[in-house]
């Protein structure tokens, strides 16, 4: 492996995108010629990305020592892109690669979850329409993700960040046929492109001040000082803002739960595990720098606390089962920006790989009982692990980490989210927090309980279920192990059993490398607090189908308000119809009546009736011209003798 | 580039004229030996431009495979080369020439399928392709002015004839207000004359001259008035969404394609490149009308339900860009605004061949009227959700590169309209996805089950204008190391 590895290295990181590009021109064009679609090229992808990702990791261990990293020319690779260049002056778009530890974590989830979706994809789209076109545009994401986290250029990082958007919008709207289905997408695209206003508008913010598209060059001026305050303040805030709608964070948030209209293994993979955490790897990629803006990292802070509490109550009362675990990834978002906004930049990124792993677990798990059953609402399902074991028990696992129930990956991260905010913010941040982690415990309870206990409450889709195959069960299981065990990765040991010194904690809060200690006393306070969450979720849900009817008898206003979103959406819509497209309709109204009918044409036909009311003039008559003769000679000469 | 490449400059006018005079000789039921011609003639025309952009690089000299016939001089106002046919190009006029080369090709071909008067069609449609290639090499503002006349006027028979809807109404209204727009050009181009008092009419010469700065702000808005109604400039705007209903699918293509970016080069030659001191005195009015265009054209596409309609007022839109970017008078939004030209240029006349590959089908192109259309034409929307995507500015395609670059030239000087110019972008994202999800995707209305995919000619055409999308918008350093130095030169340019 070393030879290899020589050639096979940080600098190489461009073969990350490159691969699935060719896997995505391959199947697009050639798919119909192609045995299977051209499927397994897809998996061949995902299969190199994760090879290279292990020799990037292994070249990766060179720059890591004294506990710090210590970025070097080897981890850049960079070539002009763009250059216009004159005297003093120099305008260049680079196209760079840069790797350390926050691109590290971001490509192990990537190519771990991307393969696993890839193979259970071929059982779960076995047999539809547009089979070869899903690998196609699957590897495409996958490529603007990987160039998403590898691009040292942030002009290149927000292409992959469009990218990533247009895998998305096309992946959403994979069943275009149904209309909800295109409106999903459509609301997706232009959510997330709000957001992008704001990160287009920081990126040249940061170039006007610092003249680089360079992430690094611009993390260096802008922590030395050389940027205003309030310059920095407001670029660092536009920056946030394409966060919110790429990790669909309040206000920007109401995408996600549409978006999962696409295909059950693209939702895990795109709206669980990666694409929805893009805008955790940017704030995280520029977390210097808010460290030292302070006030756009508190509005980091409460957006992202606000994010989680919403969204983690309107998951309570979701009966779709993939809503639910996308409110789910809402609020779990809303987690990790919370870090960021304590500035515990490790926990966030260590939060990022363990949710990647038990939500695209749990989400497989919804698209193999959705596979088997063709249902999606949770009060027709019911009694599942009976038909469906594996499915079940890996389901739960991922269930027990999403709750934070000890060992499970979820809980050692949680607990790093939370004991950073009890240490670093105030005790309302904390309690809040630590309540919406209870919230959590008790829709991911309702949940298992509702598909997996209790009698089946529609017995035809029941007698047809099946355990999935085992290109699904597969995928279904290593990532349950990855649930459970990944968590290990926050310890020392485990750190330096990889090669690198200290845990998670230590490789990538670049300035202030921490070692993970649990505090066993703090944590038994969560887990007590998870466990409270689970029994009361067992108590009002566990048996018959009553219970699940029964539950929003107990207060229908509150039910209501959550099962209609905070009546957000329909706020949104309201403001499109009546504002926009009022506004729209003024201007269009303008345009036709004042600019062209009264300005184009009212000025046509004003020349027009001026002509007709000359023409009148001409009569052919000698006598009428006579007298214009003769009027003209007069005035004439009463001017002539005038100036005389 | 050497001296001699000139020649193909001059081949550049040449070749379309020669065209048509042979059109004129061929008999109109030879159908064949007329696809034929034009066949020949559409692609060598293609591969000269694509010739002349390659083998232009800049070398610091201004216009380069400069050729000059002098044809009237010493004779009365006229001095020295007084009137020559002189021809050469800087790097803008490469890229225009190239994207002249790019739309003219698939115009040709989907104009083979015209039945009434093919041949008359298409010796109308080279002469106004000659007046189009004239106005970019040309170097000699007499025959530069015939040149642009002689591209706007076969428009009007091209729409009055073989037209659609109203197409009477749009000939004239485009006719009309071209033509009002070419009175102030054509006192600017008397009024540089005079004012340079060389008595030529030669464009090296009056570039390089020096004129006096209140000269320079007092003309420069009469040539922005001008060409601007060319580039449908908000408010002279509104022969644009008419004229394009109205135009067949080829003529739209090359009036939105490259005849707009006439009006906007004019702007940079006449105006920028010949009158830097207007220039910078009047950029904050350029930049303010251009915003203004940009975010009025893209609010009332909202609204709009014709599809040419809803182009024609994107279109309105995206040059808006364009005069941001010419207003900011710095090498990077201007370098933006030649390269929003070429991206305009191909994104439109990608959607009017596509729009013209169904309404030719359908005669109908009300978007509440379809649905699902994906199903019925499953490569077709491809194409048009790829153009789509072009238009809304995804990065990777041509209009991305081209706006960015507007954009970062417009927050140097003026932050809240490079913020509004952001902003647009979105706007245009909602009106074409709005677009998308109500006649492209949805449940297929059986009411169009007949339209059938469209032909092989159609998606080769399409192919072109997309490689060149995907080229512009990966690859654009050939585009840009043309362009930015040439616009460097501008004295007074900022950096």
């Amino acid at each position: 492996m070393p030879d290899i590895s020589v050639t096979i290295g940080m600098q190489q990181a461009w073969l990350l995108p490159a691969m699935p590009v060719v896997a995505f021109l391959i199947i697009s064009f050639f798919r119909k010629l192609l045995p299977r679609e051209g499927d397994f090229l897809a998996i061949i992808g995902m299969l190199g990305i994760l090879l290279v990702t292990l020799f990037i990791i292994v070249d990766f261990q060179g720059f890591f020592h004294d506990g710090e990293f210590h970025p070097g020319e080897a981890n850049v690779y960079a070539f002009d892109w763009v250059r216009i260049s004159a005297d003093n002056f120099l305008f260049l778009i680079e196209f760079s690669t840069y790797i350390d530890a926050i691109s590290i974590v971001m490509l192990i989830a990537i190519s771990i979850v991307g393969l696993m979706v890839a193979i259970y994809s071929t059982g779960y789209m076995q047999g539809e329409d547009r089979y070869g076109w899903y690998f196609a545009v699957l590897s495409l994401f996958v490529a603007a993700m990987l160039l998403l986290v590898t691009s040292g250029s942030l002009v290149w990082m927000y292409l992959a960040w469009e990218g990533v958007g247009l895998a998305s919008y096309l992946l959403i709207g994979h069943y275009w046929e149904r209309q909800s289905a295109a409106e999903a997408a459509k609301k997706a695209f232009i959510t997330t492109r709000v957001g992008d206003v704001g990160l287009l508008i920081g990126i040249i913010l940061l170039w006007k001040a610092t003249g680089s598209f360079d992430i690094q060059t611009i993390i260096a001026a802008a922590t030395s000082g050389q940027i205003g305050e309030t310059y920095l303040t407001v670029a660092m805030l536009a920056l946030f803002a394409g966060a919110v709608g790429k990790s669909a964070q309040f206000p920007l948030h109401v995408w996600l739960p549409d978006a999962m209209e696409g295909p059950t293994p693209a939702s895990a993979l795109i709206h669980a595990a990666t694409m929805v955490v893009a805008g955790v790897y940017l704030i995280a990629r520029f977390s210097p720098v808010y460290e030292v803006v302070l006030v756009a990292r508190d509005v980091i802070l409460y957006t992202g606390l606000l994010t989680a509490f919403l969204a983690a109550s309107m998951g309570l009362v979701a009966s779709d089962i993939k809503r639910v675990l996308a409110f789910s990834t809402i609020s779990q978002l809303g987690f990790m920006f919370v870090a960021l906004g304590v500035g515990a930049v490790g926990a966030a990124m260590f939060h990022v790989l363990t949710h990647a792993f038990f939500k695209a677990l749990l989400f497989l798990g919804s698209g193999s009982v959705i596979h088997a059953t063709g249902r999606q609402e949770v009060e027709y399902l019911g009694g599942l692990r009976h038909k469906q074991p594996i499915t079940a028990a890996t389901f739960i696992i991922g269930s027990l980490a999403l709750a934070g129930i000890p060992i499970f990956a979820g809980f050692w991260s949680k607990d790093e989210i939370l004991h950073a905010v009890s240490s670093y913010a105030s005790p309302f941040v904390y309690i809040v927090l630590a309540g919406t982690a209870l919230l959590t415990a008790i829709y991911t309870t309702r949940l298992v309980l509702l598909t997996f206990f209790g009698d089946p409450r529609d017995r035809s889709a029941f007698d047809h279920a099946h355990e999935s195959p085992s290109s699904m069960t597969l995928p279904l299981l290593l990532l349950g192990l990855l649930a459970t065990v990944s968590g290990f990765f926050v310890f020392d040991a485990v750190g330096n059993l990889f090669g690198f010194s200290g845990g998670i904690g230590y490789l990538v809060y670049l300035h202030h490398p921490h070692s993970f200690h649990i505090d066993w006393a703090f944590a038994s306070v969560a887990t007590v607090s998870s466990l409270t969450g689970v029994i009361i979720g067992w108590v009002y849900w566990h048996g018959g189908a009553e219970r699940a009817i029964k539950a929003r008898t107990w207060s229908p206003d509150l039910h209501a308000l959550l099962v209609n979103r905070y009546y957000l959406d329909e706020l949104y819509q309201g403001i499109i119809n009546r504002v926009v497209l009022g506004l729209a309709g003024i201007v269009a109204w303008f345009d036709k009546k004042i600019v062209n009918e009264t300005g184009v044409d009212g000025g046509a036909q004003f020349i027009g009736y001026f002509g007709y009311r000359l023409k009148f003039l001409q009569t052919g008559k000698i006598p009428n011209y006579a007298l214009g003769i003769a009027a003209g000679i007069l005035v004439l000469s009463v001017m002539v003798l005038a100036r005389a | 580039m050497t001296e001699n490449d000139g020649y193909f400059l001059i081949a550049l006018i040449v070749l379309p004229l020669l065209s048509a005079v042979c059109l004129m000789i061929i008999p109109s039921k030879e159908r064949t030996l007329i696809v034929g011609l034009t066949a020949i003639s559409s692609l060598v025309m293609f591969f000269v431009s694509v010739y002349v952009f390659m083998a232009y690089s800049f070398d610091g000299s201004t216009f380069q495979g400069v050729k000059s016939y002098p044809w009237v001089e010493n004779i009365g106002l006229l001095g020295e080369n007084g009137i020559s046919l002189k021809v050469g190009i800087d790097g803008v006029t490469a890229s225009l020439v190239l994207l002249t080369g790019i739309v003219v090709l698939p115009g040709t071909w989907v104009s083979w399928k015209i039945q009434h008067r093919l041949k008359d069609f298409f010796i109308l449609f080279y002469i106004l392709t000659a007046g189009v290639y004239g106005v970019f090499v040309l170097l000699d503002l007499f025959f530069w002015f015939l040149a642009y006349e002689t591209a706007l006027l076969p428009m009007y028979l091209l729409i009055a004839v073989w037209g659609s809807t109203r197409k009477e109404y749009g000939a004239m209204k485009l006719m009309m207000m071209l033509m009002a727009g070419s009175i102030p050009i054509f006192a600017a181009i008397f009024a540089l004359f005079a004012e340079v008092g060389l008595g030529t009419f030669d464009m090296e010469v009056l570039l390089s001259a020096s004129k006096d700065e209140d000269f320079q702000k007092i003309f420069f808005p009469l040539v922005v008035i001008g060409c601007g109604t060319l580039g449908a400039m908000f408010p002279f705007h509104s022969w644009s969404p008419d004229g394009h209903a109205a135009a067949p699918t080829a003529v739209s293509m090359v009036h939105a394609g490259v005849l707009m970016k006439v009006g906007a080069f004019g702007i940079v030659r006449l105006g920028a490149q010949m009158m830097p001191e207007g220039a910078l005195f009047w950029g904050p009015a350029l930049v303010a009308l251009g915003i203004t265009a940009a975010l009025y054209g893209a609010i009332s596409a909202l609204r709009q339900t014709d599809m040419k309609m809803l182009m024609g007022f994107s279109s309105v839109s995206h040059m808006g860009y364009v005069f941001v970017g010419l207003g900011t008078m710095n090498v990077i939004g201007m370098t933006g605004a030649v390269l929003q030209m070429t991206a305009h240029g191909l994104m439109t006349a990608l959607f009017f061949l596509l729009i013209g590959a169904m309404y030719d089908q359908s005669h109908n192109r009300d978007l509440p009227n379809f649905s699902g259309l994906a199903k019925q034409m499953p490569i077709w929307s491809v194409f048009f959700v790829f153009a789509s995507l072009a238009s809304l500015g995804l990065p990777g395609l041509s209009g991305f590169i081209a706006e960015v670059h507007i954009f970062i030239g417009a927050f140097r000087s003026y932050p809240i309209v490079g913020g509004l110019a952001v902003l647009t972008a979105a706007i245009t994202t909602t009106y074409l996805m709005r677009a998308l999800a109500q006649s492209f995707f949805g449940e297929a209305n059986p009411k169009w089950d007949s339209l059938n995919e469209m032909t092989w000619i159609e998606r080769s055409g399409a192919a072109v204008l997309v490689a060149a999308i995907l080229l512009l918008g990966l690859w654009p350093s050939p585009w840009i190391d043309r362009i930015a130095p040439s616009l460097s030169q501008i004295p007074g340019l900022m950096m």
